[in-house]
């Protein structure tokens, strides 16, 4: 898994690619810090598919910008993410853009 | 029958012995009735009968009276002793003549007269009912008559008449003793009474005193006979009238006509109103009887679908953990139980035999012998013996006692699951169609013959071999042979259309047909059942399968691995796949307790899938019974937990689980691209 972040302004931008499961979780979990950013993107474009394990560290994200109130975008999503994300309800709560 | 002939009778006895009860009691109460209106007829005819008497009597003493009268004024002498004379001429008691003031101033009976110290007896003094004969001087009567009574002066019994006498003002009496009276008026008595009628043949006797009849109303002119009382074939009574003992009597017989005829219609309107009532009320009985008989018999009919139903397998699929071949099959049966079954069982470990039939008849010894044929067949094929000598056992074992002559036609083909290699043997039934490499068409072999015909006929064996993709489809008469109101039938070249249009699809081929039979027939009534079966072959799937620990190493080993079996499966469904074993590997290696799991991975063409089994000897867990958790809750207050299997149940399609050997055994797969 490979994680990239640029920060333009006040908007950080958090690329990743490769697959998100029980085993690269972790990898995501340390990769997803966003200082004082109050506007984040989440780039999903290099990220086939994705279990619930990734699922969890995106609600843990969302959460932790709208406390700060800021905001969490996730972007360029793939269809199996999509589909994921429609199951289980979480399309509703992200900002998916 | 019995017991229903005897509860006719049963009926018609209790109404036949409520009808005469009935009856009885009528003419009862008719017959007391009649005796009382006969008695009361009796009485009041007797008023009318003692007015006549009277009226009779009186007439015959006034013109005595007169008679009397006509003498004295002819100037017969008015002497004691003249008068006797006259009297006992005159055939009277006594005679007495009155003047103006009521004296008697000449009589036949000294006592009457004046005497010295005694005035004569006068009228008007003389008490008792003597003063009512001075009306003749007082009043306008020219004529008394008194009854026959008792007599004041000298207590003997007597009848008194007078006329008024012009030439005095005064008048003369007569007085009657009883014998004087009778011998006066009998005369006149007699056949008085003679057309009298009483109650229709009823009448009136009138009698002297020493019993000889003076009027009889049967028999005239029997005048002077001796009368008897009335026996009891009567209603009768007796009564003196001026002396006269006289009958008014009512023949029992004449009194009862009226009850007879009473009684007699009351039974003939009666017995017609039992008879239509007995003959609603059995009406109505065996009416009732019989829709009881007829719904008994719809149930048990009912009952021997059932179990006819219940014995051929209805579970689909019938061998989840198959993928070597799907079959499927269906019976829709018409209204009557009848005969047809399929059925299909393994054989061996790779070998699995499939079979449609129909037994000639219908109802139940159709569907006893199709039970008996199906149970013969299984025990035989079950052996393990060559497909051609398990229809010759079945065979010699169903001609066995075959009384009836019933037969049944079977087309039985056994699958190689390895190797798609199919031998059949066709007893006399329909040929089957076949999709052989996309090719379909009807699968023709010389049958041999029907089950259960002849003993120790020989069944021929044929040889099919079927590529994965290939299909059989097995089906009965009753489809195309179902015909419509104009009497069509459905027939060969309709069905193999139909089936040919739906070759792509698996269980939606027998519903197409019935579909299309039914649409075929348009409301004419489904004639035969429709029995279909259909085994489509998919071939020996392409196999991985490995052994993991339960750590995040070897979770990572088996994703890599099932990543590179996923090789060549299209994207889209290759990656939701890994979500969803990713989902249950996780399960595994941190929940279960397993220490070991496997991962087998299977790719099966027509149609293309693949199939994953994933099991873990941790302790039992069945995902599928889970709740599944709420995903429309807003982000603060939603868990993690449970999304997993959530994601495994809406994306893998069919998803299994089974717990076997202490191991818990989940199987999921997924079709994908072009299902040929």
């Amino acid at each position: 898994m490979e994680i990239k972040t640029n920060t333009d302004g006040s908007t950080l931008t958090i690329s990743v690619s490769g697959r998100v499961d029980t085993v690269t979780a972790p990898e995501l979990e340390a990769g997803l810090k966003f200082g004082d950013a109050t506007q984040v993107v989440l780039d999903l474009a290099d990220v086939p598919y994705m279990s619930s394990a990734g699922l969890r560290l995106l609600l843990t994200a969302h959460k932790t910008m709208m406390a700060k109130g800021g905001e969490l975008k996730i972007a360029n999503i793939q269809p199996t993410v999509k589909e994921v994300l429609d199951i289980t309800g979480f399309s509703d709560i992200l900002n998916l853009v | 029958m019995t017991q229903r002939r005897s509860l006719n009778l049963k009926l018609v006895l209790s109404v036949l012995a409520a009808f005469l009860l009935s009856m009885a009691f009528t003419w009862f109460l008719h017959s007391r009735l009649s005796e009382r209106d006969a008695y009361k007829l009796i009485d009041s005819t007797f008023e009318s009968v003692e007015d006549e008497i009277t009226d009779c009597v009186d007439e015959r003493l006034v013109r005595q009276c007169m008679a009397v009268r006509e003498r004295l004024d002819e100037g017969y002498p008015t002497d004691l002793r003249s008068l006797q004379d006259l009297a006992r001429e005159m055939g009277v008691t006594e005679i007495s003549i009155a003047d103006a003031k009521g004296d008697i101033i000449h009589a036949s009976v000294q006592d009457y007269l004046a005497a010295p110290g005694k005035p004569a007896f006068n009228f008007r003094t003389a008490g008792g009912k003597a003063e009512d004969m001075m009306c003749l001087v007082d009043g306008f009567a020219t004529e008394y008559c008194q009854p026959y009574r008792s007599n004041t002066a000298n207590g003997a019994w007597r009848k008194f008449v007078g006329v008024w006498m012009p030439t005095t003002g005064g008048f003369v009496e007569i007085g009657c003793d009883g014998a004087s009276l009778r011998a006066l008026s009998r005369a006149s008595l007699v056949d008085l009474f003679r057309n009298w009628r009483v109650g229709g043949t009823g009448g009136i006797v009138v009698t002297t005193m020493s019993g000889l009849v003076l009027s009889d109303y049967e028999e005239p002119n029997r005048e002077g006979a001796q009368w008897e009382d009335p026996d009891d074939s009567f209603y009768w009574k007796r009564k003196e009238i001026e002396g006269f003992p006289t009958y008014v009597m009512i023949p029992r017989d004449s009194a009862a006509v009226q009850r007879d005829v009473l009684v007699g219609a009351t039974a003939v309107l009666n017995g017609a109103a039992l008879v239509f009532v007995a003959l609603l009320v059995g009406f109505v009985i065996s009416a009732f009887v019989r829709n009881q008989i007829k719904l008994q018999t719809a149930k048990e009919l009912k009952m021997a679908t059932d179990i006819q139903l219940a014995a051929i397998p209805n579970v689909f699929p019938p061998f989840p953990d198959e993928t070597s071949f799907d079959i499927w099959a269906a019976m829709d049966t018409a209204k009557e139980v009848g005969g047809d079954f399929y059925d299909f069982y393994f054989t061996g470990s790779d070998r699995v035999l499939f079979l449609v039939a129909d037994v000639s008849g219908k109802g139940v010894p159709a569907a006893m012998f199709m039970m008996r044929a199906k149970a013969l067949i299984k025990s035989v094929a079950q052996t393990g013996k060559q497909i051609g000598q398990v229809f010759e056992e079945a065979n010699d074992a169903l001609c066995e006692g075959n009384s009836s002559n019933t037969f049944v036609t079977v087309w039985a083909g056994e699958l190689n699951i390895r190797t798609g290699h199919v031998s059949y043997v066709n007893a006399g039934h329909n040929p089957p169609i076949v999709r052989l490499g996309g090719k379909v068409e009807y699968l023709r072999s010389r049958p041999s013959l029907v089950l259960g015909a002849m003993a120790g006929a020989r069944y021929r064996v044929n040889e099919l071999q079927l590529e994965p993709g290939d299909a059989i489809y097995l089906y009965t008469d009753g489809i195309v042979e179902q015909h419509n109101a104009a009497g069509e039938l459905y027939g060969d070249d309709q069905l193999l259309k139909t089936v040919s249009g739906c070759a792509k699809r698996r269980d939606g081929l027998l519903s197409t047909v019935i579909e299309d039979v039914r649409r075929h027939a348009a409301g004419a009534e489904q004639a035969d059942d429709c029995t279909q079966l259909v085994l489509r072959y998919r071939g020996t799937p392409e196999t991985f399968s490995r052994e993991y620990k339960p750590t995040m190493e070897d979770l990572a080993k088996a994703s890599a691995d099932l990543a590179k079996a996923l090789e060549g499966v299209p994207a889209d469904c290759a990656n939701i796949m890994m979500v969803a074993a990713d989902e249950i590997f996780a399960n595994i290696v941190r929940y279960s307790g397993a220490t070991d799991w496997t991962l087998t991975v299977e790719r099966t063409r027509h149609p293309d899938g693949v199939r994953l089994v994933i099991t873990d000897n941790g302790k039992p867990f069945d995902p599928l019974s889970r709740r599944d958790p709420d995903t429309t809750l807003c982000a603060d207050d939603r868990e993690v937990g449970g999304l997993g299997i959530l994601i495994v149940k809406k994306t893998m399609s069919p998803v299994t689980y089974r717990r076997n050997n202490g191991r818990n055994i989940l199987t999921m797969g997924k079709e994908h691209g072009d299902q040929n």
